[in-house]
């Protein structure tokens, strides 16, 4: 019997299948157009077209934007909220700014509660955790009533300072669950105990709204499977780059709002280190836009917040993800001031880019690169047909404002559109002190391995990596991934007055809260580990670093010592002499699941057959060339190119440009060498 | 294109990475800094030309700091010289020769290439003390800079490349937080040198020629496509007044500040003869600022087009020496920000709705600082103390939706608030109330924006003071095109207590003690458009909020709602009863709003009216804490209300 893994990520466009078979280390790859409506349509639609027997699946994990997407489109239930006198409104108020600072007319999206449903009670704790007001339980029970008349599925509970005493708010949901049984409830101290109200209270809403919303998705889902034949656990990707249970993400459903942006950024990571790279940036390119992430020492960079809309922070460990609006269908037009510009505006998929005839006019990068030659006028193999002269239109109008030559129309609009794109990998490397040139780019998603060389070559990363299937690697990274939850509290001491058997002791807790989620997920023993971190900065500081600190805990100097070396490398300076302040106290802890091992494949014999040559644009030598285009299928292990040479496969096209050389490794990875 | 040299390729590589840039600087400061005014986003970095004009500002930069970053940079030039080398550092904050106030302090750095000067890079911080007589040095009472805090003129801090310690100790040294204000002076050096580091890297990869063409181009670019905007408009002259509430030194009555704008061509002049003289406290302005208030208000309307010398070049301004938006050197300035700065913004914002229907705006929130210092007596605590708080208001009425809640001053749109969690932990100072404050929207078509309300307790502290720097007290937040004023800015203390007294929107040294309490509103955003025109059903959604209660919807707004049950939200519209009250307030609100002011002072006195009556339906401004009429306040405000709400009304 066959042991599959089943790796599905769900995407705007299409919901992409990534299947493994353990023993034969087989491969199968599919691409369905995603169903909105009831994402889990396509995912049966995706499994029947894999036809793998259900019965043999060993593992089915899963990333997806049913979060977002439900946060952007605010199709929610109704959800109510209950907050401290005198502060229901600090969800509203937010931290008052915008992100645009002059455009008066550009709003910041209404809280996802409205004010009609945010209710007060009369309670207030301190700043120390004293309770100065105790909890009017009469009116948290009217407050409850209230509520269940409204029919409300969901309910934030969301006080003021209840990360240092959350038992007013621990109080309030007793008395919510009582009154209103079967209700989504939450309260802000339990998802997390950190100050600072809006960050916490919006954390805690967007788990609210998504509570309803994820365990019903997750629901049916579980029942589909297993009306399919598959009876395992379904694991959930979140945003800090581990999974869920499904029964768990239940209970954290602001943790997956980002779930499907995550999957990209680990499979770069886990490419990156099976072809022997520790620092690699990932550049996932697709129709719309372009997602950025980087991995230093082998670990991929991560934020401790981050925000599907402006203004309302999740505050939770995420892998920092950028990402800009440059696609192949972003649209290349010329300002009022005579510049050339290059999106965010996109042609999507409707009308699309000129070239598919299907409506769009405007110049594309699809387009231009269709002029240069570097896309083939025949996509998917055979699937599609897509028009040169529609394209050399459109990209006729640039040519046309500024004089120039069609070709050199063409090679405008995609240098406009990779300098932002550059611009992109800058600020998350130099801007946070990394230098690329200690660096591999890993290029993938349908337009990642079009433009990857040449960004390389720009800001002189000397390696690209394209993996096998780009344009569905990303489902490869929700079958990579531990289990994984991050737990904090805050903690304030300075490095003078730190109590290290207290900390300890906090650490010890976190430890044990750690382990009986993950008992409770099946992991124990070996399969655990727990990693401690500590939030440090220099007194009167305004942005603490996270450090990881030893277990256990018996001095603070290595702590100290990780965080001025660390602090020297991000901002340039560092002071071992100035006393620091401990702000917070974390542990991640995994669940290890067992990974299957990537088969390596066979060495070909000789040199392979291209499979047409044709003129393409070259940069260096200023014309068309002509180039060799070989089938990715026909590249074995071994193989060894010098550009100028085209790849293309079904749904993504390699360029590897004049004077590069590439190889293809063990894993079929096309391995370029920039440098030369 | 102009340029031959550069093709747009990369013109355009070049004016992104000139953004990108100033932008890396910011986040360098953000990181660093030691001021949490600096980390709420009251800071601003740029890259200027070797002339000092700037080639890029961040785009996060807030509103005040526009238009004044290079006047800093001329001002080191003007100072130093030949005599600027390489690795030199230089700060400055002096608000008479190219600053804003006192706080925000700027540093500088030269860079060079091959022995030229071929940029600089600046940034500027408000840092959160530089001393004088009150912590946060923000003093009502100066009448001139000595006292105010220090003043930095143009000065050396590093010496190619050798830190002047004992320069920067004896400026720190007079500064509340002298660690703190070294971490700040660092941050800001390093963020500049982020910005060299970053330009010298362009430079050896596209030559110093291309670069500087891009940098001179940069701001040709930005020249053009406002003058082609300024140019679709037909030309004309326009002119228009805001007040500041009072000169401490004169009898009551609103100090104007008139600004006529001419638009000949592609040319913008601004001339703001006619204001006031200076007055006696420190809400004066210096013209740098006066500049920058004027420049970004009109940048409102173009937000797209990007912050450069270009931009500058469309405006000339005329501002007479000794008036109060061009204060000269001694006079306060400290408080321009409340004072000429939101007043010259606001009516030039007027001025552009007019021209630009599609971006108008009403008059929004004035900007505020209220501060407590002291010493700090909680258990476990020992130490001076610092409350240094500032409040999002409602922005004015849109002209196709209602103006935005709660939201940061124009002043600067990046400012942030601070989380009350946090103040709580480092102060004692406990919040009673941050929230929404009902009926604070300036009636309208369109509504302003809601403002909020802020107060709190004092807790255990010693030789404790309070102190606030704001402003509309009485000329309160106006609507236009027929929309009506939000309500008055200023502070209770001791609210419905017996010692209770209102404070006023300017005062300073106020003493506190454990167990006082205090309460100030943000007001709301002025309205636009007649409210009697105002959709019922957009009344009635406002009131199921509590944006607006059941009382002033039938007041501000001639709509009758009934409450069927608050709990389901049942409340539904009279519609007869809506007509009748609008017929009602319509045949007779231009006669309530030219009644004499003595009898709707009687009539608050006798309860019949209330003190949002006294605003909205009589026009009438009033001392809050006596409910006595201002004669002469309340003739000018009037006068404006004729102008802007009343002529409106058909």
């Amino acid at each position: 019997m066959a042991k599959y893994r089943v790796a599905v990520d769900t995407g705007g466009t299409f919901t992409d299948v990534f299947i493994f078979e353990e023993d034969s280390g087989e491969v199968i790859v599919q691409k369905v157009p995603s169903t909105p409506s009831n994402p889990s349509e396509a995912i049966v639609a995706g499994m029947a077209k894999a036809e793998v027997p259900m019965d043999q699946v060993q593992l089915f994990s899963h990333g997806t934007t049913v979060g977002t997407n439900a946060l952007i489109t605010r199709n929610l239930p109704p959800t109510g909220m209950v907050n401290t006198k005198g502060f229901r409104d600090v969800i509203e108020i937010r931290r008052s700014t915008k992100p645009d600072l002059w455009d008066h007319y550009k709003d910041v999206a209404p809280p996802h509660v409205p004010r009609r449903h945010r209710l007060e009670v009369t309670e207030r704790m301190d700043y120390a955790g004293e309770a100065v007001t105790p909890l009017d339980e009469a009116e948290a029970r009217q407050v409850a009533e209230v509520f269940k008349q409204r029919g409300m599925a969901a309910v934030a509970i969301c006080f003021m300072n209840s990360y240092m005493n959350g038992a007013h708010e621990e109080r309030m949901k007793e008395i919510i669950s009582e009154v209103m049984p079967g209700a989504y409830v939450c309260t802000s101290s339990e998802l997390l105990p950190d100050i600072f109200e809006h960050e916490r209270f919006s954390t805690c809403v967007v788990n609210a709204v998504l509570g309803p919303v994820v365990s019903d998705y997750l629901q049916d889902l579980v029942g589909k499977l297993k009306d399919l034949g598959y009876a395992g656990d379904i694991l959930v990707l979140h945003s800090g780059g581990g999974v869920m249970k499904a029964e768990t993400v239940t209970s954290y459903a602001s943790r997956i709002a980002s779930s499907g942006i995550a999957a990209g950024a680990i499979a770069m990571n886990q490419t990156a280190q099976l072809c022997g790279f520790e620092n690699a940036m990932g550049l996932d390119m697709g129709g719309t836009s372009t997602d950025i992430s980087l991995t230093y020492g082998g670990e991929l960079r991560m934020a401790n917040e981050w925000q599907v809309e402006f203004g309302y922070p999740i505050m939770y460990p995420s892998i920092e993800v950028i990402t800009i609006g440059a696609g192949g269908g972003s649209i290349a037009w010329v300002d009022p001031g005579g510049s050339l510009r290059n999106g965010p505006q996109s042609a999507g998929a409707d009308p699309g880019p000129a070239c598919y005839q299907t409506g769009g006019t405007e110049p594309t990068n699809t387009d231009a690169n269709l002029v240069l030659g570097r896309l083939n006028t025949n996509l998917l193999e055979g699937g599609m047909q897509i028009s040169k002269e529609a394209a050399e239109a459109a990209v006729q109008k640039i040519a046309d404002q500024y004089g120039m030559s069609l070709v050199e129309a063409a090679h405008s609009i995609i240098k406009v559109a990779e300098a932002n794109m550059c611009d992109a990998l800058r600020l998350i490397s130099v801007q946070r002190g990394y230098d690329p040139r200690d660096f591999a780019l890993v290029g993938f998603g349908g337009a990642g391995p079009l433009h990857a060389a040449y960004l390389a070559r720009e800001l002189e990363i000397p390696t690209v990596i394209i993996p096998r299937y780009p344009g569905v690697h990303a489902a490869l990274g929700c079958l990579l991934v531990d289990v994984r939850h991050d737990l904090q509290r805050t903690y304030l001491a300075t490095s003078a007055g730190t109590d290290i058997a207290e900390i300890e002791s906090i650490f010890q807790d976190l430890e044990t809260e750690a382990t009986e989620l993950l008992a409770e997920e099946g992991m124990t023993g070996d399969d655990v580990e727990l990693i401690r971190l500590m939030d440090i900065r220099y007194i009167g500081q305004w942005r603490q670093l996270s450090v990881k600190v030893p277990k256990p805990i018996t001095t603070l100097d290595d702590a100290l010592a990780v965080f001025h070396a660390e602090h020297e490398r991000q901002f340039s300076w560092s002071n071992p002499d100035q006393v620091v302040e401990i702000y917070g106290l974390r542990v991640t802890a995994i669940g290890k699941v067992p990974m299957p091992s990537i088969q390596t494949g066979t060495a070909g014999e000789g040199a392979p057959e291209p499979k047409e040559v044709r003129s393409v644009f070259s940069e260096s030598e200023g014309d068309f060339v002509e180039t060799p285009v070989y089938r990715r299928r026909d590249l074995a292990a071994g193989t060894e190119l010098a550009g100028p040479a085209i790849v293309e496969q079904l749904d993504t096209t390699t360029v590897i440009p004049v004077g590069v050389g590439a190889r293809v490794d063990e894993y079929l990875n096309i391995i370029m060498d920039i440098s030369g | 294109m102009n340029n031959k040299e550069l093709d747009p390729v990369t013109f355009e590589v070049l004016k992104n990475a000139f953004g990108n840039l100033v932008d890396q600087m910011s986040e360098q400061v953000l990181r660093t800094c030691y001021s949490f005014v600096i980390y709420c986003r009251d800071f601003s970095s740029a890259l200027c030309d070797a002339n000092g004009d700037t080639i890029m500002q961040g785009s996060q930069d807030i509103a005040v700091h526009v238009g004044t970053l290079h006047l800093t940079c001329k001002a080191i030039l003007r100072a130093f010289g030949d005599d600027i080398h390489e690795d030199d550092i230089f700060i400055f904050n002096d608000p008479y020769e190219g600053g804003t106030h006192f706080c925000d302090v700027r540093v500088v750095k030269p860079v060079f290439h091959e022995g030229e000067i071929v940029a600089f890079t600046l940034s500027n911080g408000h840092w959160a003390d530089v001393g004088g007589k009150v912590p946060g040095s923000f003093d009502i009472t100066a009448r001139e800079h000595y006292g105010e805090g220090t003043r930095i003129t143009p000065i050396r801090i590093w010496d190619q490349g050798r830190y002047l310690g004992d320069v920067a100790d004896c400026l720190v040294a007079n500064m509340r937080g002298t660690e703190d204000r070294l971490g700040d002076l660092r941050a800001q050096a390093e963020a500049c040198k982020v910005g060299e580091r970053e330009f010298l890297r362009l430079i050896e990869k596209y030559g110093v020629d291309t670069v500087l063409a891009a940098a001179r181009e940069c701001q040709d670019y930005v020249e053009r496509i406002a003058r082609s905007r300024i140019a679709e408009i037909p030309d004309g002259e326009w002119e228009t007044v805001d007040f500041i509430d009072q000169d401490p030194d004169q009898e009551e009555g609103l100090i104007p500040i008139k600004v006529k704008m001419t638009i000949k061509g592609d040319q913008v002049h601004y001339d703001l003869t006619g204001s006031n003289p200076i007055v006696g406290c420190f809400l004066n302005s210096a013209f740098p600022a006066t500049l920058s208030s004027l420049v970004a208000g009109s940048k409102a309307f173009f937000p797209d087009i990007p912050l450069n010398a270009g931009f500058f070049r469309v405006f000339d301004v005329t501002v007479p020496e000794g008036c109060v938006a061009n204060a000269p050197w001694p006079v306060a300035v400290t408080g321009f920000c409340s004072g000429v700065y939101e007043k010259a913004q606001a009516a030039v914002i007027e001025l552009w709705s007019e021209l630009m229907p599609q971006r108008a705006l009403g008059c929004a929130f004035n900007l505020e600082y209220l501060l407590i210092g002291g010493w700090d007596r909680r258990p476990g605590f020992d130490s001076f103390f610092m409350w240094y708080d500032w409040m999002a208001g409602g922005h004015g009425g849109r002209s196709s939706k209602d103006g935005s809640n709660g939201t940061a001053a124009v002043f600067g749109l990046g400012l942030s608030i601070q989380p009350c969690e946090g103040q709580e932990r480092l102060t004692p100072v406990l919040t009673a109330e941050h929230s929404i404050l009902m009926d604070s929207a300036g009636p309208g078509k369109f509504r302003g924006g809601c403002g909020l309300t802020k107060g709190g307790t004092v807790m255990s502290c010693d030789g404790s003071v309070m102190s606030y720097c704001c402003d509309r007290a009485r000329s309160i937040a106006f609507g236009i095109w027929g929309g009506l004023p939000s309500i008055p800015q200023g502070l209770w203390k001791n609210k419905g207590k017996e010692d209770e007294a209102f404070l006023g929107a300017i005062f300073s040294g106020v003493p506190v003690e454990a167990g006082d309490t205090f309460t100030r509103p943000s007001a709301g955003g002025g309205g636009l458009g007649d409210p009697l025109e105002r959709d019922p059903e957009m009344v009635l959604e406002d009131v199921i909020d509590g944006y607006v209660s059941i009382e002033r919807a039938k007041k501000d707004y001639g709509v009758v709602v009934i409450e069927n049950d608050p709990v389901m939200l049942d409340y539904e519209i009279d519609t007869e009863a809506t007509d009748k009250e609008r017929a009602y307030i319509r045949e007779n609100r231009v006669a309530w709003m030219r009644s004499d002011p003595k009898e709707v002072q009687q009539m608050l006195a006798n309860g019949e009216i209330d003190e949002m009556d006294v605003v909205r339906r009589y026009g009438v401004v009033m001392d809050w804490g006596q409910k006595t009429v201002l004669p002469k306040s309340t003739a000018q405000f009037r006068e404006m209300l004729e102008k802007r709400t009343i002529s409106h009304w058909s």
